[in-house]
């Protein structure tokens, strides 16, 4: 069988895997469409269903201060999953009628004080003549060999400042053909890496996808007698990412990391739409926020299904006008499935911990049973607090130190540089999220759960350096036969 | 329940085929078979329909590695593999009420692609068993109604669905798109575009855009139209997608004269996904309009044999036809009655295309009779045309011109509706009109039909001749 193994990438994969179990904490219904007309091609048009929109599909997002470079943060965000390495002639390209944001609120508003944004363009070099992406061996990106290429211009916007180009037409890595095209990948990544104005640095790739967990969890949770785990799903895909390394008084609010160490980050596509009145001569309209992403896993195992196209239409700000929403977090769904089937039993709600944890920051001051200050922009001492409203973001206080030993189940663990102190590559957010769903704290597991889905780390290591993310599989995942 | 036209394989339904056309016997023996599927569904036997022997017609395929131009395949799947998925999915778990209305849907555009309407019951028992697990707030199973009801052209009963489904998540933009679908066949133009802004505003995608270039097209506004399908095509990630935007860019290519280019567009839409059928008979027309009737033949009946689509079947009988192969042509359309009956008794309710073949080639008396009813219940600039048309077929000429009118009320660019005004105008003597019009007709398309553009060249011959 070719292609069967692939869990449905139906909208968000994961929230794909999700709704096989999680019945009333479902995704948003990417396939609930229009469609018309079959066998009446004459008598009206029927249009497309299936609402996959990859290209614009925002998979995760990491927030972590830099560890070999410890004075810079670097964010890494990735869109369209499941890349299978050979998936020509076309591979993956970014769309090119979209922005893509990394937003952050250093103020606690839940809007952006800051928005890097990445926008792509296509130089296609194939005409008609040609399907393939290359006709010969690249071995730079500016070889006239790769034919299809994918140039990205890098905006810093500031609130109350015009937009400043940090980065003006650069090449992104392509998607990775194979070995005998594109022997030495590395290279060509190195190459499509930018160095900013003012410090820091800038790429725009394909990678191997660095999430790592078994869908099974989502299965009855392993398949409901907890001995269906250790198979990780994602290994051999592929993404695309950018990603941006800069100073940590670049995100600070008033550039001041000493006084102002605490972000919330979220990233979030825009695609542009088009209008229809009469007259106008260019198919084009403003860009509407199509999808978003701050903490992982939030979109798929808190936010209901009513809520999800609301979700991802909206900003941070307008969160805690969404009273359903925030009863959600305070009254989460998760738990209540892992008591029915394994009988374990869930917290006593309102959940005020998961609203600290994904809606305020963690905070003395923010009034939750987490007694700790950890990341909430209340902790920023320039910042005015009346302003202050719970958002969901991935909060990161870039004043903890870089650890040099990381452990995987981060601030659970005893280990504050890790999540939900913003997100590392190595974070096993899912064990970490159940844990935390079932009431953990740190360094008290739920131990029925404690061995979480089995899968602990990723396929491919993480690399020492920026962008830290491995390069791209190159291996198809699914074989024929 | 279509209980009544399920029959044994093997045991195909009664027809007016000749004796020796043995292939469309076989081919009419699979969709009936498939229509057997059909019976009894409830649960879980709507699961089955890959797996039960022997099968219907070979519906899409999934791609194997290589083999296609597909403009992405990570992220997006065939619609087979997706089915596959939520059935294995709902077999572990049955209780899962949004896993049941995704597969509602799935068999929908399932339905679209394999051209079965068999599907349609089976979308319907998913969709009710998704509502019934979950009555409050199940936006995905009433716009999966919706969609159904728009695919069997119930499309009041779409557009109740459809606002069902917008007042339960207003952030939900794929109600809108099946409002937009119920709205333009009912012919509430207003509403119809403001619903397709609505999706476009709420989500800009194939999806939406798709849609968009219909509306555009349907003013008139092609080239627009052409805009939108190019930025549908430019955020298409599955194979049929990007075949669906290359076939209707052929389309407008092919409405506005331009068959060449139009070839060029079916074609890359079937290197983008082989399996699109539609471009093999698009391909045919286009063929046909250049003079290589051979290969438009050779290119119908591989495309009828994949997907017997009754458009397919028809354009292919008047090709025979205006090639004087008129017993081949007159097979043709004893399928296309057979198959009329099978959507019918799948709870598609079809009198536009019904009627559109009896004016033509039928009884034209029937045709107003049928066309009527569906007039009565949309108002769509098709419905005009159609029913316009067939009354004059029948000799009501005077009753038949306003409707002709009524058909141009957006500002459509269609050949043949043209072709039907002039004609009718010719008919009641006003030759200034008819003129005017029957050149028009040439002007938009000179390929239009393969019998009707040589009449128009005929007629305004003789028009002008009249001068």
């Amino acid at each position: 069988m070719t292609l069967r193994r692939k869990p449905a990438a139906i909208g968000r994969w994961k929230s794909a895997a999700l709704l096989l179990a999680l019945s009333t904490a479902v995704a948003g219904a990417a396939l609930a469409g229009p469609g018309a007309g079959v066998g009446q091609a004459s008598s009206h048009r029927e249009a497309p269903l299936i609402a996959s929109d990859p290209q614009v599909d925002n998979t995760d997002l990491y927030a972590f201060s830099s560890p070999d470079k410890s004075d810079t943060v670097t964010l890494v965000a990735n869109w369209y999953p499941f890349q299978e390495p050979n998936g020509g002639p076309n591979f993956y390209p970014f769309a090119t009628d979209a922005h893509y944001d990394i937003n952050i609120d250093s103020q606690g508003t839940g809007k952006p004080d800051l928005t890097y944004r990445w926008t792509f363009r296509n130089e296609d070099r194939r005409d008609d003549k040609t399907f393939l992406y290359n006709n010969g061996v690249v071995n730079n990106l500016t070889d006239p060999t790769l034919l299809f290429r994918q140039h990205y211009t890098l905006q810093e916007i500031r609130a109350g400042h015009r937009p400043v180009t940090l980065v003006e037409d650069a090449i992104a890595a392509p998607s990775n053909v194979g070995k005998a095209s594109m022997p030495d990948y590395g290279r060509l990544r190195s190459q499509a890496t930018r160095q900013l104005p003012g410090g820091g640095r800038t790429v725009a790739s394909q990678a191997a996808d660095p999430f790592f967990l078994d869908l099974r969890i989502f299965d009855l949770l392993y398949g409901g007698n907890l001995s269906e785990t250790g198979h990780n799903t994602l290994n051999g895909y592929n993404v695309n990412t950018v990603a941006i390394q800069v100073p940590k008084s670049a995100l600070a609010y008033r550039g001041n990391a000493g006084r102002n160490p605490v972000i919330g980050v979220w990233s979030s596509t825009e695609r542009r739409t088009m209008r229809l009145s009469p007259g106008k001569s260019t198919a084009t309209g403003p860009y509407v926020q199509v999808s978003r992403l701050g903490n992982p896993l939030v979109n798929e195992a808190i936010v209901p299904a009513g809520l999800k196209n609301a979700f991802n239409a909206l900003p941070p700000s307008a969160d805690h006008d969404q009273p359903k929403l925030v009863a959600k977090v305070l009254d989460p769904e998760v738990p209540k499935l892992i008591q029915s089937i394994y009988g374990i039993p869930a917290p006593a709600t309102p959940r005020k911990d998961l609203q600290e944890i994904f809606l305020t920051g963690i905070a003395k001051a923010a009034g939750g049973p987490l007694a700790v200050d950890l990341n909430s922009q209340l902790l920023n001492k320039d910042i005015d607090k009346r302003r202050f409203v719970p958002a969901e973001e991935l909060r990161l206080n870039m004043s903890t130190p870089v650890t040099a030993s990381p452990n995987r189940l981060g601030v659970l663990s005893g280990d504050f540089q890790g999540f939900p102190n913003g997100r590392r590559l190595g974070d096993d957010v899912v064990d970490i999220a159940i844990q935390v769903l079932e009431g953990a704290t740190p360094g008290h597991l739920v131990q029925a759960l404690a061995a979480g889905d089995g899968v602990n780390g990723p396929g491919r290591p993480f690399t020492g350096g920026f962008p830290y993310i491995a390069l791209p599989f190159t291996n198809a995942v699914n074989q024929a036969g | 329940m279509p209980v009544r036209t399920c029959r044994p394989y093997g045991h195909p339904a009664p027809t007016t085929f000749e004796p020796e056309d043995t292939t469309s016997m076989r081919r009419l023996a699979l969709i009936v078979t498939a229509a057997a599927l059909c019976a009894g569904l409830t649960g879980f036997a709507v699961l089955e329909h890959t797996a039960d022997p022997p099968g219907p017609p070979a519906p899409l395929a999934a791609p194997g590695s290589g083999d296609s131009g597909s403009g992405a395949r990570g992220g997006a799947r065939t619609i087979d593999a997706v089915v596959a998925e939520l059935q294995a999915g709902l077999r572990r778990q049955p209780v899962d009420a949004p896993g049941w209305a995704q597969l509602g849907s799935a068999y929908v555009e399932q339905a679209r692609l394999a051209v079965d309407p068999t599907l349609y019951p089976k979308s319907e028992s998913a969709l009710r068993r998704s509502l019934a697990l979950q009555p409050q707030h199940n936006t995905a199973a009433l716009t999966g109604m919706a969609g159904l009801a728009n695919a069997r052209h119930r499309f009041a009963q779409a557009r109740t669905w459809a606002d069902k489904a917008v007042a339960d998540d207003p952030y939900a933009w794929q109600p809108y798109g099946a409002l937009n679908d119920a709205l333009t066949q009912l012919g509430d133009d207003r509403a119809a575009q403001d619903a397709v802004q609505h999706m476009l505003d709420l989500h800009p995608s194939t999806e939406s855009f798709t849609r968009a270039s219909y509306t555009l097209e349907l003013h008139g506004r092609t080239t627009e139209a052409a805009q939108a399908l190019q930025r549908a095509l430019d955020d298409a990630s599955s194979p049929a997608d990007v075949a669906f935007c290359q076939h209707y860019l052929g389309e407008l290519a092919f409405n506005t004269g331009h068959p060449q280019q139009a070839l060029d567009h079916y074609r890359r839409a079937l290197a983008a996904d082989p399996t699109y059928t539609a471009s093999l008979a698009g391909s045919a027309r286009a063929e046909a309009a250049l003079g290589r009737t051979d290969r438009a033949v050779t290119d119908y009946r591989t495309a009828i044999a994949r997907v017997p689509q009754p458009q397919y079947v028809l354009e292919y009988g008047e090709l025979l036809q205006s090639l004087g192969r008129v017993g081949e042509a007159r097979t043709e359309y004893g399928v296309l009655q057979a198959e009329q009956k099978l959507f019918a008794a799948n709870g598609v309710v079809d009198d536009l295309n019904l009627g559109q073949y009896q004016a033509d080639h039928g009884d034209p008396k029937l045709a107003v009779t049928l066309l009527t009813a569906e007039w009565n219940r949309r108002h769509s600039v098709l419905v005009a045309d159609a029913l316009g048309w067939a009354l004059h077929r029948a000799g009501r000429d005077a009753e038949a011109l306003p409707l002709a009118r009524q058909a141009d009320r957006l500002g459509w660019r269609d050949a043949l509706l043209r072709y039907h005004r002039g004609v009718i105008e010719q008919s009641l003597g006003d030759t200034a009109s008819a003129r005017t019009d029957l050149a028009g007709a040439l002007a938009a398309n000179p390929y239009f039909s393969p019998l009707r553009a040589p009449d128009a060249r005929t007629r305004l011959a003789r028009l002008q001749g009249q001068r």
